[in-house]
């Protein structure tokens, strides 16, 4: 995590901000990996053994993004987007989908939160999630066979702009 | 009449969605070729004809801007008409793309539906 977000993170709880992290994540979900994802209340024990992505991505605002996947989820995830069986996937092809799951859900959130932004985000890569960020926007999801959880923090630019 | 494709991604599983999702959405796809970047597209396309090339941006080597460059200046392949797909929804990156000849621009997440909506529009334009 780059120094700056660890000294200052900002916390961004406008209603508009979680509002739109949900629907999106929602939509995302739902129309590119088949998924039906319901906002629930945290609770974070199984984020020890979760698929995680980080994203960092500049521009007009700069930040970082991560995903966790529980790990029954990732493999109904990837059955979906990969149209196979589960039983039939590779050991590799869930942390791949949960790779694009991650790119796109992030590029999708930057754009709907900043559509006059121009960002950059770098190349998705698995990480660990135990250093979810602190004061980060936040958000968990109820899913079929598990919970995803997605956060987004904010260390320049203006998050409601 | 099924169409010929080109599908340029540096993600495996994004390609194998991307032909399952022309399939599914009932788009009719004869040869179906793959690239993990713009080089390999162009090399890809030295050989064969296609009806539409749908490109990602990022990618490492060549990216989807420098692809649709080099198609521009390429007097057999200017006439491909090209689809941009890509998580950037940005207005800036949209308008950057479709001034250096992208014909279509889809934001993921993207419907079958959606997509195949897009190419028909795309492939009409051209047939048109």
């Amino acid at each position: 995590m780059p120094e700056q977000l660890q000294q200052a993170p900002r916390t961004y709880a406008a209603p508009e901000f979680a509002a739109t992290v949900v629907r999106v994540a929602a939509e995302v979900l739902e129309t590119m990996f088949f998924e039906e994802a319901v906002p629930t209340a945290c609770e974070h024990a199984w984020l020890s053994t979760a698929v995680s992505v980080h994203v960092s991505f500049e521009g007009s605002h700069q930040g970082e993004f991560l995903l966790s996947v529980s790990p029954d989820t990732a493999r109904s995830i990837a059955s979906g987007f990969l149209g196979v069986d589960p039983e039939e996937m590779t050991e590799t092809q869930p942390g791949e989908v949960i790779l694009e799951l991650a790119n796109i859900l992030c590029g999708a959130l930057m754009s709907n939160l900043w559509p006059e932004s121009a960002l950059s985000l770098d190349t998705p890569e698995l990480a660990s999630a135990e250093h979810a960020f602190l004061g980060a926007m936040h958000c968990c999801f109820n899913l079929p066979d598990g919970m995803v959880a997605v956060s987004i923090g904010v260390c320049s630019g203006d998050a409601s702009a | 009449m099924p169409y010929s494709v080109m599908i340029v991604d540096d993600s495996a599983v994004m390609r194998g969605f991307i032909r399952r999702v022309l399939t599914l959405s009932g788009f009719e796809v004869g040869e179906c070729l793959e690239a993990s970047n713009g080089e390999e597209a162009l090399a890809g396309l030295e050989g064969h004809s296609v009806d539409v090339i749908l490109t990602d941006i990022n990618m490492p080597k060549m990216n989807g801007e420098e692809l649709l460059r080099r198609l521009e200046t390429d007097s057999r392949l200017r006439s491909v008409p090209t689809l941009v797909i890509s998580t950037d929804a940005t207005k800036a990156r949209i308008l950057k793309m479709l001034s250096l000849g992208a014909q279509g621009y889809m934001t993921k997440p993207f419907s079958p539906e959606a997509l195949r909506e897009e190419l028909e529009r795309v492939l009409g334009e051209r047939n048109a």
